[in-house]
């Protein structure tokens, strides 16, 4: 179920009055089915998946806990294995073997791989690496084995954050779906206040911005420079408001229940370096990658070459997880030279980035998003080719007619959204209005709402991030 | 707590019929015209309209050569010269969008004498009704719902309407020509579109050396998937089609269903005598369920022939110039029962 859609504004009320007019005893089982059914109005029968992840990391952790030594590893890999095989199967099959054609046909032979039409089951990635960090944990002895199949499940299944994060741990979903939720004004209010304001970025802003972005992306040689440039530019607000958007009413959703889920992202384009993006952007990925990786792998409690491996093996592989393409890998290592540099840079000239608003901070904000902009370029283009492309139309096309594109709504809600990153600035919606006296609360929703309900776009796009 | 949720959505109310307020003074007409100028052009022209004239493609499809260009609205007003007749056309347009561009006639206001609205027998079968272009239709009616202005413009947003993918609909096509069976007086070898179709597919025309002959054989089967179906009260077009009856039956309008004329010729040369049946037997049906009380049924079906066809290579009712000729005076006749006075003859 989309949260952009009359279905889930019709739901998402049905199950909030339903969850408070319930015991507590019986609340898991309406989150249960709420969530199955949230889940199954997309592909039906990818339930079984969740089903089959649920099944594997409950009875592993429980058994985890039981035994000792080299058993209890032992456990774990089968678990994290069934995982990553489950993830590796739906996502990187086909994009494995389309691989090792290419490696066949360099030493001139052919291979013809076995044809699976699969169709990655939505939000599969989010699912795996939400139910293994549980194992994870439990490995590690920080967190107790849960016993109730119903709690567990609705950990992985709970419906605002299953598809599309913010990845969350169990140690703190996990018991806030346990304990007792009373319906608390102060709980509706910040959910609708999020919810509203989610809604308005991914449909007002970031479903305006697409249509203009997606038409330069398709045929990047026919625009003029500046329009692909802006384009680049664009894209960077479409994906930061479509997910931010999302998890924006994930969170709102989350606190009409009375649960509060983790904030996903704070004002990333504010930042003034590559290292501090990735502090705010994607958060619950980020905080993934470093406890279940980067730490793992030695940190920074190495040498420096071994560090910088380190960073470029986590960035290489966030790149992976995000999707079974070859730009994607070039996203992330990308994204992890540029963390080096910036590193390596600011030791060599002993640099160092003060925490207050500059004239050197705002060239250094500037400077971090248009990195950012250009490395995206590889994330949104399904090629090399058409990457290629849009770097050529960027730097080529200066001379070519510029094409008559309709970009004010574009233009208008990306320097909107500009300006709320600014007021929200290491701070969050609900909290930050609350600060505000009732006047001016609601002048802020009477200009969410009317752009919401009469600016919003009219194509149909879904959340970006379903895809991975 | 329930206190201040009480107050807190009173005041939501309050907001809202601002906000639409709003909203129906700066945008909702720039809204209407992008998605459905059709309601915008009923809105704007009812004040002075004697007829209206629904169509689709039929009414603004013309062939080049044509000496004379004029629309069958057109030639049709030429025989009303003392009545405005205003013409409403959107491509592919059929009886559930009609019904809906109905209810945008202020009849408080002024009332229209008479409405014709044209039907193809193709907009009744699977095809159609299954087509793609059936979301922008959906979706171009969505902004004219019974809620305020506001409400309809945020349904659009959330895509609050029959919004199926392009693999769905398909899939539904596919499925009603599996799965519907055809029924006919007597005995005939196939049992579905499905069956009609593929035997056709597969057993079609050879050309001289041997090869089948594509285009042909293309067109045989596009002729079986357009007409083979049994017109019943289940069909959703009927169903839509009755709403518009019983519109003007309320309202006290006159209504024409000015059913198109269809390629006899070439469906029966291509095809054969069981689906010139089917064809027939579909206009016997609308003809005989809508002729009655404030409802004529102007039938066109066999009335043009094959050649004046524009296209020769699809089903579309693209006509030349005698054809639409045929087609506005046979509607022409209809009106003049109603409107005696006011008719000339014209050619």
């Amino acid at each position: 179920m989309l949260f952009n859609s009359l279905h889930f504004l019709i739901f998402l009320p049905i199950v909030v009055g339903l969850y408070y007019l319930l015991p507590q005893k019986f609340r898991w089982i309406l989150i249960f089915f709420a969530s199955c059914y949230f889940y199954m109005v997309f592909v039906p029968k990818y339930i079984l998946i969740l089903f089959l992840i649920i099944i594997i990391d409950y009875i592993s952790a429980l058994t985890i806990e039981r035994v000792n030594g080299r058993l209890k590893l032992f456990y774990l890999i089968a678990s994290l294995s069934a995982n990553i095989g489950l993830l590796a199967f739906f996502k990187y099959f086909n994009f494995f073997n389309e691989n090792l054609v290419s490696v066949f046909s360099l030493f001139g032979k052919e291979f013809h791989p076995l044809n699976l039409n699969i169709i990655l089951p939505i939000g599969l990635s989010f699912h795996t690496f939400q139910s293994m960090s549980y194992t994870i944990e439990v490995y590690r002895g920080k967190q107790k084995a849960e016993t109730h199949l119903g709690y567990f499940a609705n950990y992985v299944l709970f419906f605002p954050q299953m598809v599309a994060g913010p990845i969350e741990r169990y140690e703190t979903l996990g018991n806030e779906l346990k304990t007792v939720h009373k319906p608390l004004y102060q709980n509706f209010s910040d959910g609708f206040k999020l919810i509203l304001f989610g809604l308005f970025i991914k449909m007002t802003v970031a479903d305006n911005i697409a249509p203009y972005v997606n038409q330069i992306y398709a045929e990047p040689l026919k625009y003029n420079s500046l329009q692909v440039l802006l384009s680049v530019f664009l894209f960077s607000f479409q994906i930061y408001a479509d997910f931010f958007g999302y998890s924006t009413i994930a969170l709102g959703s989350a606190k009409l229940l009375g649960i509060n889920v983790m904030d996903n992202f704070k004002t990333p384009y504010l930042s003034k370096s590559v290292s501090e993006f990735w502090t705010r952007w994607h958060i619950s990925l980020s905080t993934w990658f470093r406890d279940y990786l980067y730490i793992p792998l030695g940190g920074n409690r190495v040498t420096i070459p071994r560090w910088s491996l380190n960073i470029l093996i986590v960035f290489i592989v966030s790149g992976l997880w995000h999707g079974a393409n070859w730009t994607f890998v070039a996203w992330g290592a990308l994204h992890g030279l540029m963390l080096l540099l910036e590193r390596y840079f600011s030791k060599l000239f002993k640099f160092e980035i003060k925490n207050r608003w500059s004239f050197l901070n705002v060239v250094l904000v500037l400077k971090t998003f248009i990195i950012t902009s250009f490395i995206w370029i590889f994330f949104r283009a399904e090629s090399f080719q058409k990457a290629k492309e849009i770097f050529k139309s960027i730097f080529n096309n200066h001379s070519v007619e510029p094409v008559n594109l309709n970009v004010l709504y574009a233009l208008l809600f990306t320097g909107l959204i500009v300006l709320f990153d600014a007021f929200l600035y290491n701070s969050r919606l609900d909290s930050k209005l609350n600060s505000y006296k009732t006047p001016y609360r609601w002048a802020f929703y009477a200009l969410l709402l009317f752009c919401l309900m009469t600016l919003s776009g009219t194509q149909k796009f879904t959340f970006i991030y379903f895809q991975f | 707590m329930l206190k201040k949720i009480v107050i807190k959505v009173l005041m939501l109310v309050i907001l809202l019929t601002g906000l639409n307020f709003v909203y129906n003074l700066t945008q909702y007409k720039r809204d209407l015209i992008d998605k459905c100028e059709q309601i915008v052009e009923i809105k704007n022209t009812q004040d002075s309209t004697d007829i209206f004239y629904f169509a689709e493609s039929s009414n603004f499809n013309v062939r080049e050569t044509d000496s004379i260009q004029n629309s069958i609205s057109e030639i049709t007003g030429f025989f009303f010269p003392s009545l405005k007749l205003t013409s409403i056309n959107k491509p592919a347009t059929h009886a559930g969008i009609y019904k809906e561009w109905l209810k945008n006639i202020n009849v408080e206001k002024n009332k229209p004498k008479a409405i014709v609205v044209t039907l193809n027998l193709r907009s009744f079968d699977a095809a159609w009704i299954h087509s793609k272009l059936e979301t922008q239709l959906q979706e171009s009616v969505v902004l004219i719902q019974p809620f305020p202005n506001i409400i309809n413009r945020f349904l659009l947003s959330l895509q609050a309407f029959e919004n199926k993918t392009d693999e769905q609909r398909d899939a539904d096509m596919q499925n009603d020509w599996r799965t519907t069976q055809l029924v006919f007086p007597f005995d005939f070898k196939y049992k579905t579109v499905r069956d009609w179709d593929v035997s056709y597919g597969q057993y079609g025309w050879d050309m001289p050396d041997g090869l089948p002959e594509k285009n042909k054989i293309l067109l045989t089967c596009h002729y079986i998937k357009a007409y083979a179906f049994n017109l019943n009260e289940n069909n959703p077009r009927i169903k839509d089609f009755d709403e518009i009856v019983g519109w003007c039956d309320k309202n006290k309008v006159n209504l024409y269903l000015n059913l198109l004329a269809e390629n006899i010729e070439y469906a029966d040369s291509l095809v054969g005598k069981e689906l010139v049946f089917l064809m027939k037997q579909n206009r016997d049906y609308l003809v005989k369920r809508y002729s009655k009380n404030n409802c004529v049924v102007v039938d066109n079906l066999e009335k043009v022939k094959g050649l004046e066809f524009t296209d020769q290579t699809w089903t579309t009712e693209h006509y030349g110039y005698k054809g639409r000729m045929i087609i506005a005076k046979n509607l022409a006749d209809s009106l003049s029962k109603q409107f005696s006075k006011q008719y000339k003859k014209a050619y």
